[in-house]
């Protein structure tokens, strides 16, 4: 009945498969805003996002102090530091098929045990394949499973605002890159790395709390019955729109880290003392968080088209990381780095959002997953690529131009999805959302099938 | 100073830092005229050198280790008076635990020492770490002809303490200082616990909270 919070209020927009309600119409009278738990979601989420991007850097700030009780090289070391991000992309798919099935709920939270354990592992360790395995695989696993499984039940929860939750969330990722910097050298200097290990593998498995908040959606048709993860999986990879949009991103991502790996470096480059060269990179996290709220803001009022702006900011970012190497000074090393973090933030939510306009928000956990797998081949290959290049030339400047010419790149295929230049009547609705979605994707648009015929 | 004689100072820095050092003429020589002082590291001259009427000073942008050591003014005039700065890194110690491996590493720049000799402290005694002799409990490896290891095995409560690694040269020995402190894994244990069993309330208050507005509604 109307008025009863338990009536099950249909936001606009996405759950009835064959409405073309667009989004901003108003909602059924007596309906909450949000499903209930919405709030709990976007908590939990954004610990997720705190935690599991906080626990990879965190892995990259331990490795001087593992090398040297290992007595390894560094090359050797640096692994424990790439292992993990790479499972955590990798994985991606997993963390999908698995939520799809089980319930995003039960597979976060096991995630987050699985990823604790790793690091608890590791604190333990007495050779540096111990590591690999329990902080790189188990741990990275884990993270694997907490990550897709969050994103896609914000995407699912707040369909109307889909970028401003996204935005809100991963923030949570600056908040906690920017309280690593001082808290990693505090545990490493009071309990030493196995001590610190420790500490992290206890506060890692806060996303257990994390997990336990992602409340199970109730909607009518769906059933988590037969495993559709198949045919999810299999649909998305023979959908021209999606796989353009992954490779968009795999292209931005060989160029998207390079700054953030190499910022440090280049400011020693440029004559920065070890406090400025903490200034820039603290300031470009800080502003990362900022780019990614305001984005998501700018991007959830209705009818904006998402797609545009997502466009725009990989441009910018692109374009700043062209002239990057331009910063020479302090001044102007510290104005460019500031430019990119807040651009290079402002893409964050905007692309995992824009995978709901590409896919529509049925197979959005699916979509999310195979996204990263297919980015962990770009990130994995971006910061050492430009490594290389920087050996080669004796400087950063064309490692830089190299990771501009990326992201444009990955800016440009952005324009060839579908409803880019299309109009705004309806604006970008996604497509129908079926339990089983159809085997294979409509040959047209997907929005021309649901053109309102008003 | 006085003709022959050697003043030395001491400098420990425990972040990197700009550092200005400067020697000082005493005015009871400053009748000497034609004074040329030079400020080196080593062999090599450094060049920038502020002057005023009877100091002679230089800055330093101490951004990493590889710029400690030592640095010196030389007055060369009737006689050749000189003066050393001994720039040092303020140490951190190295943590470890009961029952793990240690390794301490101490590393020479500038110079390549002949020799490098491992001591470790008992009471105020300083004595050489033999590690053919004590071979399970102490390994020490040179990895490059500027670089040591010191392996200790099995460390204990009474492993912890002062070591110092000394690099033996043709003209003169320098000494490196380390703290090595073992902990027992119960000191990162209560944390580890209070932690968790923080997660475990966390999660309960997240399903009693549920349960209870699930019940709020089903009542509505």
């Amino acid at each position: 009945m109307p008025g009863s919070p338990l009536t099950p209020c249909v936001p606009p927009n996405s759950w009835t498969p064959g409405s073309p309600q667009t989004p901003g119409s108003p909602r059924p009278p007596g309906c909450p805003r949000h499903p209930p738990g919405g709030w709990g979601v976007l908590g939990g989420a954004f610990l997720q996002a705190a935690l599991v991007s906080g626990g990879v850097r965190a892995m990259g700030l331990c490795l001087r102090p593992l090398g040297g009780a290992f007595g390894a090289r560094a090359g050797a070391v640096a692994w424990v530091g790439s292992a993990p991000l790479a499972a955590l992309q990798l994985g991606g798919p997993l963390g999908s098929a698995l939520s799809t099935r089980f319930g995003a709920r039960p597979v976060a939270m096991i995630g987050g045990v699985l990823s604790g354990l790793g690091l608890f592992l590791g604190a333990f360790a007495t050779h540096l394949t111990h590591l690999y395995l329990s902080v790189g695989l188990l741990a990275g696993l884990g993270w694997a499973l907490v990550f897709t499984p969050s994103l896609g039940t914000v995407g699912r929860y707040f369909p109307t605002r889909r970028s401003l939750a996204t935005g809100l969330v991963v923030s949570g990722a600056s908040v906690s890159g920017l309280a690593l910097g001082p808290l990693i050298p505090l545990l490493l200097d009071t309990y030493g790395w196995r001590g610190a290990l420790l500490l992290l593998a206890a506060i890692t498995f806060n996303l257990v709390a994390a997990g336990a908040l992602l409340r199970p959606l109730p909607i009518p048709n769906e059933s988590p019955g037969p495993p559709q993860d198949q045919p999810g999986l299999v649909g998305l990879l023979r959908h021209g729109p999606f796989l353009r949009y992954a490779l968009a991103f795999v292209l931005v991502d060989v160029g998207y880290y390079v700054p953030f790996v190499h910022g440090a470096a280049r400011a020693h480059e440029v004559g920065c003392d070890q406090r400025r060269v903490a200034l820039v990179m603290a300031a470009m996290a800080g502003v990362d968080g900022g780019g990614r709220v305001v984005a998501g803001w700018l991007a959830a009022r209705p009818a904006t088209p998402l797609l545009r702006h997502l466009f725009v900011w990989v441009a910018l970012t692109g374009l700043t990381a062209l002239v990057l190497p331009l910063g020479t000074s302090f001044e102007g090393l510290l104005t460019l780095a500031l430019t990119y973090g807040f651009c290079a933030g402002a893409l964050v939510p905007l692309q995992f959002a824009g995978v709901a306009e590409v896919v529509g928000t049925g197979r959005l956990i699916h979509a999310i997953g195979l996204m990263q797998m297919f980015e962990s081949f770009g990130s994995l290959l971006g910061a050492p690529f430009a490594g290389w290049l920087r050996d080669v030339t004796g400087n950063y400047t064309v490692s830089f131009l190299a990771a501009g010419a990326f992201l444009l790149a990955g800016s440009l295929l952005i324009l060839t999805l579908p409803g880019f230049f299309q109009g705004k009547e309806g604006s970008p609705a996604p497509p129908p959302d079926d339990p089983e979605p159809p085997p294979d994707p409509p040959p047209a648009p997907p929005r021309a099938a649901l053109d309102p015929a008003v | 100073g006085v003709s022959g004689t050697s003043v030395e100072k001491n400098i420990t820095l425990d972040s990197a830092a700009g550092i200005e050092l400067s020697c000082r003429l005493d005015n009871k020589y400053s009748h000497l005229k034609s004074l040329q002082v030079t400020w080196k590291r080593g062999n090599e001259t450094i060049r920038h050198i502020n002057k005023t009427e009877n100091s002679w000073s230089i800055q330093l942008w101490i951004l990493d280790n590889s710029k400690l050591g030592s640095y010196s003014c030389t007055l060369k005039g009737e006689e050749e008076i000189s003066a050393v700065f001994l720039l040092q890194g303020k140490e951190k110690p190295i943590i470890s635990y009961e029952g793990d491996t240690a390794v301490m590493i101490c590393k020479s720049f500038g110079y390549t020492p002949i020799a490098w000799t491992w001591y470790m402290t008992n009471g105020s005694e300083q004595i050489a770490i033999n590690d053919s002799l004590l071979a399970d409990k102490y390994v020490i490896n040179r990895i490059s002809a500027s670089v040591t290891h010191l392996k200790i095995l099995k460390l204990t409560k009474e492993d912890d303490g002062v070591y110092w690694c000394e690099a033996a040269f043709e003209l003169g020995k320098s000494k490196g200082k380390l703290q090595l402190k073992v902990l027992s894994l119960m000191v990162p244990l209560k944390p580890f616990l209070a932690i968790v069993a923080e997660v475990v309330i966390l999660v309960t208050i997240v399903f009693l909270y549920e349960i209870y507005s699930k019940k709020k509604e089903k009542r509505a």
